[in-house]
């Protein structure tokens, strides 16, 4: 028996015997392809469980290098928190460290988290946060030694920031002790926006993480018994701090009622980490014992020389990794201090034998006297080491003497980084823009570039000088970065609006070296594009060079990225830092921002020649120049004349807020008119 | 392009017009259409195909690809139902996937250029989606939304906000699901 089978629109009418050659040729086709999608299944499987463990062998692999690197506990476990973020997704990570004398677990300050701007509050809740075995979620893997997983930390019975995690949008958490011995010494734990699916693949590696991580444990533990079990530091002879802590307090005894008569130098070494990252622990260790016997040097010389009739004695400790304490008994003169000081700088700054080119190290030294409002040596030695941090705030072999302004200084550094927070807390924050006019076409508004200030509530408008340095020193500034570009964005795609227009104008938006190198930069651009809408090609991004020179490479791969989407890079203050034309080489940059100071000193022909050289360089490499600070008409007239292709400055117009800076899109169109002579003239 | 995607179009394809359908239109397309799943196969084929589809069916291609991604969905979720599971709203399961298709995919062709999408919410409470790719196929995520909305038991309401084909720097769509 026969039937016809008409394949719809094949054209082919198929003939087909029901236990024919056709019927067994259709079963074999149906059976090749089963197997086919089987072995397909197969392999697939094989290449997925294959990724799998590759990653997490990648991971572990990092992390156990990181862990053989760590100077310390701290920044292992602030390594490992960022690296199983990145790894696996997380929106945050947290380090607490087991206290022995509480039993609780103590956070230290060590976290990553992948959008610090959305996740602040509970940052705050979390970073130095205490809790006691079985409470909470540390408390928890405290008392049990496992580690615990929290599907919704909205519903949670035990979760104790329950609050401020809804608050941002956290949803599910675990955490994973980290043994020494049979100890729980650390606890790592973990927040996603996302479900966290529990697996055994994830919780095994954490457990060879924590096996790591409590070797690092072990190391400092050893190295803290040998430091604090003897007197001396077994590596260089010197007093260590329980010696100091002995000698001092003995000596402040004997002070008299005015409290003269003690002074304490914080030495602190310059550029020592550099020196143990490039040539290994063991030249590190070695250049200690070289500094340690030119420090007892310095003392001998100074008994010798400042000793006219009055008894001194002198104690040197080693306090920390490169950080050394000398201890003055007997009146001493400035001139005298300030001899030892500059015979110390002299020393620590001389060659080393073990280490082949200038290794480049120095020393910031802080001096404090003891005066009758020390109760304690203690106090002493903290007004020495606040002096000391301002002397490496200086810059390199500095030596800071402490007195009542810098301590008053430093309470009101405290006092605006507690007004930073609350700052950022509640949003004080307000972008001013700075036109910046296109000397190509009529000198019209092409751009502007966004300015934070902050809005204080007592003090007005605050500019960034003003507080930038404390944010950047405290770590704040993230926060702020990531506001300024987001509401930079903001602001122009509302400018913008529908218009489509090809000349639209650009936001020009400073990009801090810190925030240029977080891991999620790139990422965090283009959702800040997307959720603003604005166009990619009306986005500038100024970098320092001090970018390129933290990391060139990665600067140019981050670089490459955004600018494939449209985006345009810019270098700020261009001829002030290092202005490397290797560098300008390897880097893509559309433009090159002119440092103001060269335009502010144009009467002098230096400067007008330094600003035609970046000019010519600046054609050469196809890359737009930009000049900074244009105050006055001959200024104006002169760089549109050497060929500058924009200007920005006060002369255009001030830094003021999105509603007056948009309204004059439009500039004086006289500024065009550039005569043979009006050049001649500013020339 | 995967060559996953082949074998649901021909699975789809064959569902709905017959095997012989599948083979005229790689005729006229002159393609070979060997493709296993374990393969990358150019992105030109795809559109060939599609573009065949479209004269065949006397349709535009955009709605081939819409046909095209709302059929392929319950394949999709016959083969992988682990990234079904876990969700009880199409939004639900949009907002994964960048998390699904992401590593998936890497994790099969080391290199592979993955769409990336975003999403937001918009005022009214719709998704907004941005997406960027450099094939265009906003139409075919238009046809997936579909699909997943029905296979949750949805109907979508999709608008195109913007369309890189017509030179905008994304494709930004945005969907509601009215109850």
């Amino acid at each position: 028996m026969t039937e016809f089978l008409h394949t719809p629109g094949s054209g082919k009418d198929l003939v087909i015997g029901q236990s024919g050659p056709m019927r067994q040729l259709q079963r074999q086709l149906a059976r090749e392809r089963s197997a086919r999608l089987e072995a397909e299944a197969i392999a697939e499987r094989g290449l997925r469980d294959l990724y799998e463990s590759q990653r997490w062998l990648e991971l572990l692999q990092r992390i156990t290098d990181g862990a053989n690197k760590a100077r310390d506990v701290r920044s292992s476990l602030e390594m490992t928190v960022q690296e199983v973020c990145v790894h696996m997704g997380w929106d945050f990570g947290n380090a607490f460290l087991t206290c022995e004398e509480t039993g609780q677990a103590v956070g230290c300050d060590c976290w990553f988290a992948a959008h610090p701007d959305m996740l602040f509050a509970f940052v705050e809740a979390s970073r130095i946060a205490r809790f006691s075995p079985g409470s909470g979620l540390p408390g928890r893997v405290l008392r049990d030694a496992q580690p615990h997983w929290i599907d919704d930390v909205r519903t949670d019975g035990n979760f104790l920031r329950r609050d401020v995690a809804t608050d941002c949008a956290l949803s599910s958490a675990c955490a994973f002790p980290i043994f020494y011995g049979d100890q729980v010494v650390a606890i790592l734990e973990f927040f996603s926006r996302k479900t966290l699916l529990e697996h055994d693949a994830l919780v095994t590696v954490m457990a060879q993480i924590g096996i790591q991580l409590g070797r690092v444990v072990e190391r400092e533990r050893a190295q803290q018994a040998l430091l604090y079990d003897a007197l001396h530091d077994n590596l260089t002879g010197l007093g260590n701090r329980v010696l100091l802590a002995e000698r001092s307090s003995a000596a402040f005894q004997r002070l008299p009622n005015d409290r003269n008569g003690l002074v304490a130098l914080v030495i602190d070494l310059d550029g020592f980490k550099a020196v143990n990252d490039r040539y290994g622990h063991q030249v590190g260790d070695a250049l200690l014992v070289e500094v340690a016997s030119r420090l007892r040097s310095c003392a001998a010389d100074f008994e010798v020389s400042a000793s006219l009739g009055v008894r001194h004695e002198t104690n040197i400790a080693r306090v920390g990794g490169d950080e050394f304490v000398l201890l003055i008994e007997g009146a001493v003169s400035d001139e005298a201090l300030s001899a030892l000081a500059t015979d110390v700088h002299r020393r620590i700054q001389s060659p080393y034998a073990i280490v082949s080119d200038g290794a480049g190290i120095g020393a910031s030294i802080g001096i404090a006297r003891s005066n009758a409002t020390h109760e304690d040596f203690g106090q002493v030695h903290r007004d020495a080491d606040l002096a000391m941090y301002a002397a490496k705030a200086r810059g390199r072999g500095t030596t800071v003497s402490f007195t009542e302004d810098l301590g008053q200084a430093i309470r009101s550094r405290a006092q605006l980084e507690r007004e930073l927070r609350e700052a950022i807390r509640h949003k004080q924050f307000t972008l001013h823009f700075q036109p910046i006019i296109d000397f190509r076409n009529e000198c019209r508004v092409c751009g502007f570039e966004a300015l934070v200030r902050w809005q204080h509530p007592d003090r007005g408008l605050l500019s960034p000088d003003e507080f930038m340095p404390a944010a950047e020193d405290s770590g704040l500034c993230i926060f702020i970065d990531d506001w300024v570009l987001e509401a930079a964005c903001t602001a122009i795609g509302r400018l913008h609006g529908d218009n489509e227009a090809e000349d639209l104008p650009f936001v020009s938006i400073n990009v801090t070296p810190k925030q240029f190198l977080q891991p999620h930069f790139v990422a965090r651009v283009r959702e800040v594009l997307m959720m603003s809408g604005v166009a990619a090609s009306t986005v500038r991004l100024e970098v320092t060079e001090g970018v390129a020179i933290m990391d060139a490479v990665r600067t140019a791969q981050i670089l490459d990225e955004i600018r494939a989407w449209g985006v345009r890079t810019s270098l700020d203050d261009f001829g002030t830092g290092y202005s490397s034309l290797s560098y300008l080489q390897q880097l893509p940059f559309d433009s090159l921002k002119i440092d103001r100071s060269f335009v502010t000193a144009m009467t002098d022909q230096r400067s007008r020649n330094i600003i035609k050289t970046i000019v010519d360089l600046a054609r050469t490499m196809d890359m737009s120049v930009i000049a900074e600070g244009v105050e006055t008409e001959n200024q104006h007239i002169a760089l549109m004349a050497m060929g500058c292709s924009m200007g920005q400055g006060y002369f255009y117009g001030r830094p003021s807020d999105a509603t007056e800076a948009f309204a004059f899109i439009r500039v004086d169109s006289s500024l065009s008119t550039i005569t043979p002579e009006t050049v001649r003239q500013a020339l | 392009m995967k060559g996953i995607v082949f074998n649901l179009l021909e699975e789809a394809v064959t569902n709905a017009h017959g095997a012989g359908v599948w083979d005229d239109l790689l005729d006229a397309a002159e393609l070979d259409g060997a493709y296993t799943s374990l393969g990358s196969y150019a992105d030109d084929e795809v559109f060939a195909l599609v573009t065949q589809a479209s004269r065949r069916l006397a349709i535009s291609p955009a709605d081939v690809l819409r046909w095209f991604g709302r059929a392929a969905m319950p394949m999709l979720a016959e083969r992988y139902q682990i990234f079904f599971d876990g969700h009880k709203s199409a939004r639900s399961f949009i907002m994964s996937v960048n998390d699904i298709i992401h590593p998936e995919v890497r994790k099969l062709y080391s290199g592979a250029g993955c769409p990336h999408f975003h999403f937001q919410n918009d005022a009214d409470g719709r998704l907004l989606i941005g997406y960027h790719s450099p094939r265009q196929l906003c139409q075919l995520a238009h046809g997936f939304i579909e699909g997943a909305s029905d296979h949750f038991g949805q109907t979508a309401i999709l608008e195109h906000l913007s369309c890189m084909s017509e030179g905008h720097p994304l494709c930004r769509m945005a969907v509601d699901w009215p109850s």
